[in-house]
């Protein structure tokens, strides 16, 4: 009697769990379908300041003080549960000290110019798991025109430990030639306006543990056509000290470039308080620069939904063999730059991040599209960012230092 | 040289991905640390304009989701 009421018993409970973990399930369910017709819209806004003392279009030597003011929005659109569109748009309004010497060689830093820009990315997932995307963008500035156009596939497999992402994405560029006011002479002094670039990558992620994953880059990235700058000038080994009177031309490199870099991320879920991102890249390309990028991030949970990670960046390279200083190059070169970003040189960005993500949002309030859609909208996220930027040149004839700030917000709103 | 290094390390890096699929089998339901946005495998939305500059002051660029083309980044 007493083992039929304990089966009994243990019947019911075993019927009530059930029903509870179909209920909790259906539950799940639920919210993944209400999470995948959200529509989320991240607001983003950032300001950069830097300085040097090697600007490009003075031939190595000049200031590089540049501000730079970047708004920008990405919108994430399901279009029902296999299909999304993502845009991405936004300017970078720049105030540059050096761009004013292209016309003359007194410095201000009071020339400035506007890039405008704009991707789109349309994705579809079949019932394989394999994704599908095709990817298009435009941008505009002063000089520069950029339009841009790609094809993606993504496919997860081995119970969705194991992902495998192919990209294709090719830019057509075409420049308006600004040539240094003293080398206009009418002349055509580099042989052709655009530029192309394509890039192939292929990806590999994958989960190792029930706290670590990874994943691995390869990409392929070749540029043909105009890759110096028509305004960047470079100044030869003549003898005379005078900058008025010493021999120069336009910045010249080859018409075509093959980079090669390699990324390997790293995320280890150490405790519930603190998690390591870890991020080493390897590149070399054929200009002669080889390269090494590291990067921690280490995001603690210092509130049950406010995280701060600090972070810190490391990186290094070897010059190109077309760059040399001020001064220096034989007019017999064939190539020649004094554009520092291509010399020797080691960096290290050091910075802060917030971020402030409560469950039900910061705030919940009646959007734009409520009335026909029925939706609330929800302030979800604010995200903050610090970086200080050191850039120490490693070149024999010194140069290359620059120091840089940036700081960035995200807020994060869902429909 | 060059051209046998790159294509040794990008043999290396195949075999350890291949190897890396080896690993054990993770359930949907075990994904609880993995599913942290935290944990996600790429770079934060707001580090996009970091990456940029990083780009424009650097000789190298890639392999980080970041920009690889489109517009000079000359100044």
């Amino acid at each position: 009697m007493r083992m039929q009421l304990t089966y009994k018993l243990l019947a019911i409970a075993l019927l009530l769990s059930t029903g509870l973990y179909a209920q909790e399930s259906s539950d799940i369910g639920n919210n993944e379908a209400k999470a995948l017709n959200e529509t989320e819209i991240n607001f983003l806004f950032n300001y950069y300041e830097q300085d040097g003392d090697n600007a490009a279009v003075t031939g190595g030597r000049g200031t590089e003080e540049l501000t730079n003011v970047a708004p920008a929005v990405i919108i994430n659109i399901p279009i029902d549960t296999s299909r999304t569109l993502s845009t991405y748009f936004g300017f970078d309004n720049y105030s540059s000290a050096s761009t004013d010497n292209i016309d003359n060689n007194v410095s201000s830093a009071s020339s400035s110019d506007t890039r405008y820009y704009v991707n789109a990315t349309y994705s579809k997932t079949n019932a394989k798991q394999s994704t599908y995307s095709v990817k298009a963008g435009f941008s505009q500035e002063y000089d520069y025109t950029s339009i841009s156009a790609g094809l993606g596939w993504a496919k997860e497999f081995n119970n969705q430990n194991t992902e495998i992402n192919l990209s294709g994405l090719a830019y057509f560029d075409t420049w308006k030639l600004l040539y240094p006011i003293e080398l206009r002479t009418g002349e055509k002094l580099v042989d052709t306006d655009q530029r192309k670039s394509f890039n192939f990558s292929a990806t590999l992620a994958q989960v190792i543990s029930k706290r670590l994953q990874a994943s691995l880059s390869l990409e392929y990235v070749y540029q043909s056509g105009l890759l110096s700058t028509p305004f960047h000038r470079v100044y030869f080994n003549d003898g005379i000290n005078n900058p008025q009177l010493k021999d120069r031309a336009v910045e010249t490199l080859p018409d075509s470039r093959s980079k090669f870099p390699v990324g390997l991320r790293v995320n280890y879920y150490l405790s519930d308080l603190i998690i390591l991102r870890g991020y080493y890249r390897y590149y070399h390309d054929d200009f002669d620069i080889d390269a090494h990028t590291m990067n921690l991030e280490v995001p603690v949970k210092v509130a049950q939904f406010f995280t701060v990670y600090p972070f810190f960046r490391y990186h290094t390279q070897t010059a190109s063999k077309y760059f040399a200083p001020y001064g220096v190059h034989e007019r017999s070169e064939e190539f020649y730059s004094s554009d520092y970003d291509l010399s020797a040189l080691s960096s290290t960005s050091l910075g802060l991040g917030l971020k402030y993500s409560p469950l039900y949002g910061l705030a919940r309030f009646k959007g734009p599209f409520s009335k026909k859609t029925g939706r609330i909208t929800s302030f979800k996220s604010v995200d903050v960012r610090f970086a200080d930027y050191t850039r120490t040149g490693d070149n024999p004839d010194g140069g290359g230092d620059l120091d840089a700030y940036s700081i960035s917000f995200e807020f994060t709103f869902v429909f | 040289m060059k051209q046998i290094k790159i294509i040794f390390w990008y043999a290396l890096l195949l075999v350890a991905g291949g190897l890396l699929q080896s690993c054990v089998s993770v359930a949907a339901y075990q994904k609880v640390y993995l599913n942290d946005e935290n944990m996600e495998l790429n770079s934060r939305k707001v580090e996009v304009f970091e990456t940029n500059f990083e780009a424009y002051r650097e000789g190298a660029s890639g392999a980080n989701g970041g920009k690889t083309g489109g517009g000079c980044g000359c100044n």
